[in-house]
């Protein structure tokens, strides 16, 4: 009887709010992956059709075919991964110093490093593109990574350093007192323990940097071309391309939800996975 | 160990933020690149009596308010419910992410065609159940369509939130809960007294980072409606990006784009005193 | 010092260099070519390697440059000059070719016109069309569209009236043509929107000298065009926010009887519709005059370029007859080559008369800076207020004059 009573609030509490949630989700994504397997006159016919009679892979085969959509998947790969890479590698030292030490200017650094944030980009669009012609850094990975940089150093800097603060400093004092070296803490206590922290940043800066489109299209040519870039070139001047837009809009989703498929196991370790314990 | 990221933030941030700053003192037109005078505050005073300038701040306030209270609300809903143990939580956690993953132009044409007057699902669908009787113009309505772009916002945003507090709430001891749960506490006192309390520094800085994108970003409005219909739909931020390239007055684009900073460091300065407090403790 | 950042780029632009000589145009050159198609299926690789094999010494690199409504295309390529470092050439709309000579970024071409073989082939009011207003040929055209009417030949016939040839017929027929989710005319009320607009109110007797938006004509024009959404409800409720996908899918579901758009859309049309649509010019005023647009696309060499001579091949080969030809079809647009336009095959023939019957009427809008910021945020703001009925159409009259003349 209480099982059953409590399988029951397991379904009402948390099982059909969560699968509303999922729902709200998917439902426009649902939408746009039904519309890129119509034929292209079942997409701009009234009354609406929902369901395709014949579902068709042809757009998706054109967009492998006879675009560069794989090769630009694999350069969007490239530059977030770089974007990710960098803005934690910067990040997360910075942010240990700004958790762990006390010095002068601390606050007023902290704080320059939010209002950077606040400048909109897009009026940095055109001293940046001077900066990376000068630097000869234009139609390269640099040039898009160093780019996203601008939005995921100060983001990642401030992220790091609220995570890093909620983990007691007692425990990293309590290891450098059982003879850990400082860096000896830092890899074997600290970043153990801000892993979600670090995942989530790094997530941010991996999904920011996948869809941003502005820097990517002022600061790439055709040598770099991105997915976001690519999606734009289906809408034209006088068409937009339904089939491919929305047979790239599906798989662009792809590699970010399979990606926080795998890392979200990565969400759980930390605190709750028994280090206070011991 | 702060050298890097001071190093590359300045070359790359600040640099650009301080010619742009500059830009925004002259007549700076991008085509007479030859041709930029100096003129002190003139941009800016031009601002002060611009009436889009002021009906953009307005539009702005309500555009951060609700997306980002919409996107909180809904993201720390989902991370409380995603943190709770179920047979598909780990598909769950991993299909609530899509709609960050798509990019802010897809996202805005597939909303707008979603809305569209004739060929949307929405109308379709409401006008099918009868909760409407005929299909509604949403984007080109001035009452409905900052909305339909909060919605649209909030879709793509929550996520984000989600997955942030999610993080967040692994970080909390499980001796906290214990000890709760022998004191007696229910599920809302928990919540009330253990995880917003150990939450409130991640939340405040997600926040905080948020409410600066929301009010920076411009890119789903651009494709959505262009600011309109007429000027409904027109942030501070949409205004600059279209002062400096469409009008190419690069100097009075920059001066809204300062002021909007200004504005936002008003806005958050409460913030900015509670998280820099918190990152000082 | 960031005034100096902006002036290298300028220096650059504006420093012409001397020309190559002939002994260096046989040099192998790479050339940088930048377009943008609405279909990235196609591709220009074929006309490359024809041009290629032609010119041996001279590559060519092709940039296709997202569109963007516009907006993308023209920013990247104006940072680009600013940084010192635009393509050699590249595809470009007249409504951009004041604020590049205010740059200084364009090369004349009039001596390499001059001795084209090319150049009797394409009709002397397409060249007068494309003429800077300091009466040097910057630009080589390439394509050309005219906007005309569609009509639903099924709804007018179920209404019972003719294709309109004045506005008084248009209000008619829009009138007879709206019922319950049918309206008489999709009007685009989003941004490049103005087309419809000009068509009635320019037509109509407004100009854009000083003045000539406010004068009685104008406004009074202007007045009637309004009320055709205000009084008379002939355009949908969506109208404001309309772009062109949504007038042309409107039209091809049956919920608008009549559109303004051009031959681009003409196969889309009749493979979603047949017999059921066809073109007539855009109606006129009752004095006979009328404006409509004439959507131009055409080459330009850039000033800043080293390799001009192998530039100018590259977009001379393009316009000239069957190569000509062959662009369009990834286009869908028209051949400006008479050579080209006979035997022309790429679209229906009432589209193409309906087009050619246009063009006496056919204009651009004024060759100035501001235009372009016009198109994109004045005229649609301002209409869309209009519309909607938060302003009166004279004051919408008043803002545009403002904004051209101060």
């Amino acid at each position: 009887m209480i099982v059953r009573r409590s399988r029951w609030r397991q379904l009402v509490g948390t099982e059909l709010p969560a699968l509303l949630v999922v729902i709200f989700a998917l439902a426009p994504y649902a939408w746009m992956v039904l519309s890129s397997v119509k034929p292209t006159a079942d997409l701009a016919k009234v009354p609406l059709v929902y369901l395709p009679g014949t579902p068709t892979l042809a757009h998706y085969g054109d967009l492998l075919a006879r675009t560069s959509f794989a090769a630009n998947l694999l350069n969007s790969l490239i530059v977030a991964l770089g974007a990710v890479a960098l803005g934690l590698a910067v990040s997360v030292p910075a942010a240990y110093a700004f958790s762990r030490f006390r010095f002068p200017g601390r606050r007023p650094l902290l704080v320059v490093f939010l209002v950077v944030n606040m400048f909109p980009v897009v009026l940095l669009i055109i001293p940046l593109f001077v900066l990376m012609r000068i630097l000869g850094l234009l139609d390269t990975y640099g040039a898009l990574i160093l780019g996203h940089g601008t939005f995921a150093i100060p983001f990642a800097v401030w992220m790091m350093t609220s995570y890093m603060n909620s983990i007691p400093p007692d425990l990293d004092e309590a290891a450098m007192i059982d003879g850990c070296s400082r860096l000896e803490t830092i890899r074997r206590v600290v970043l153990p323990l801000a892993m979600p922290g670090v995942v989530t940043t790094g997530i941010y800066i991996f999904i920011t940097s996948w869809n941003e489109y502005l820097f990517a299209m002022m600061l790439s040519g055709h040598e770099v071309r991105t997915v976001t870039v690519a999606l734009q070139l289906f809408i034209g001047e006088f068409q937009i391309q339904w089939g491919l837009l929305t047979a790239g809009g599906t798989l662009v989703a792809l590699p970010v939800t399979v990606l926080f498929l795998f890392v979200q196991r990565r969400l759980v370790s930390g605190l709750t996975a028994g280090a206070v314990k011991t | 160990m702060l050298a890097p990221a001071v190093l590359t933030t300045t070359a790359i941030v600040f640099f650009p933020v301080a010619q742009t700053v500059l830009l925004s003192l002259r007549d700076a037109v991008l085509y007479r690149p030859q041709d930029m005078p100096f003129v002190g505050l003139a941009n800016y005073k031009r601002a002060l009596d611009d009436e889009i300038f002021w009906i953009s701040v307005g539009n702005s306030l309500v555009w951060v308010v609700l997306a980002v209270g919409l996107q909180f609300l809904l993201g720390f809903a989902t991370a409380l419910l995603l943190n709770r143990s179920f047979s598909w939580r780990a598909a769950a956690r991993a299909l609530v992410v899509v709609p960050w993953a798509l990019p802010s132009v897809i996202i805005g044409l597939m909303w707008t065609w979603m809305y569209d007057f004739n060929l949307g699902v929405f109308n379709d669908t409401l006008v099918r159940v009868g909760i409407l009787d005929k299909p509604v113009a949403w984007l080109a309505s001035p009452d409905a369509a900052l909305y339909a772009i909060v919605l649209a916002l909030t879709w793509q945003g929550f996520p984000f939130f989600a997955v942030v507090i999610l993080a967040g709430l692994q970080a909390i001891p499980a001796e906290l809960y214990e000890a709760a749960a022998i004191d007696g506490a229910n599920g809302w006192q928990r919540l009330r007294y253990v995880t917003i309390p150990s939450l409130a520094g991640v939340m405040a800085t997600a926040l905080l980072l948020r409410t600066i994108w929301v009010a920076n970003s411009l890119d789903v409005i651009l494709v959505m409606t262009g600011g309109g219909p007429g000027l409904a739909t027109h942030t501070l931020p949409l205004y600059a990006f279209l002062r400096a390239y469409s009008g190419m007055e690069f100097g009075y684009g920059a001066a809204l784009a300062v002021l909007l900073t200004l504005a936002l460091l008003a806005l958050v300065v409460l913030y900015v005193a509670r998280a820099a407090r918190e990152a000082a403790r | 010092m960031q005034r100096r950042q902006f002036l290298v780029g300028a220096a650059g632009a504006a420093a012409a260099l001397p020309f190559a000589g002939r002994a260096r145009a046989q040099a192998p050159v790479t050339i940088r070519w930048w377009y943008h198609f609405d279909n990235p299926q196609h591709s220009p690789a074929e006309l490359v390697t024809r041009f290629e094999r032609e010119n041996p010494g001279i590559k060519v690199q092709a940039e296709s440059v997202p569109w963007g409504g516009g907006n993308d295309y023209a920013t990247r390529l104006y940072a680009a000059i600013i940084a010192g470092s635009p393509p050699d050439c590249a595809m470009v709309k007249l409504n951009n070719q004041a604020r590049l000579l205010e740059m200084k970024a364009l090369e004349p071409l009039d001596r390499q016109v001059a001795g084209w073989f090319g150049r009797t082939d394409i009709p002397d009011n397409i060249w007068a069309i494309n003429k800077a207003t300091d009466g040097r040929q910057y630009y080589l055209p390439l394509q050309y569209v005219v906007l005309y009417l569609y009509y639903r030949a099924d709804l007018f016939q179920r209404a019972n009236v003719a294709p309109p040839k004045t506005f008084d017929e248009f209000l008619r027929a829009a009138q007879a043509t709206t019922r319950d989710d049918v309206w008489g005319f999709g009007m685009r009320g989003g941004a490049g929107g103005h087309d419809h607009w000009a068509s009635f109110v320019l037509g109509g007797g407004a100009t854009f000298d000083k003045g000539g938006m406010v004068s009685e004509k104008a406004l009074a024009a202007n007045r009637w065009f309004v009320d055709l959404a205000r009084v008379h409800k002939v355009f949908p409720p969506s109208a404001p926010n309309d772009g062109f996908r949504q007038i042309i899918d409107n039209f091809k579901s049956g919920r608008a009887a009549m559109t303004i758009h051009h031959i681009g859309s003409a196969n889309e049309m009749v493979d979603a519709l047949g017999d059921k649509v066809s073109a007539v010019p855009v109606p006129r005023a009752a004095d006979g005059k009328g404006w409509t647009s004439f959507g131009d696309e055409s080459n330009a060499v850039f000033a800043a370029s080293r390799n001009k001579e192998a530039a100018f091949k590259w977009i001379a080969f393009l316009s000239a007859g069957a190569n000509n030809v062959d662009f369009n079809k990834f286009t869908g647009q028209l051949t400006v080559t008479k050579s080209g336009a006979s035997g022309w095959s790429l679209h229906p023939k009432r589209f193409v008369d309906a087009t050619f019957d246009s063009l006496p009427i056919a204009a651009v809008l004024p060759d100035h800076p501001k235009t372009a910021d016009f198109t994109r945020t004045v005229w649609p703001q301002n209409m869309q207020r209009a519309l909607l009925g938060q302003i009166g159409a004279d004051e919408m009259m008043r803002a545009i004059e403002r904004h051209f003349h101060g």
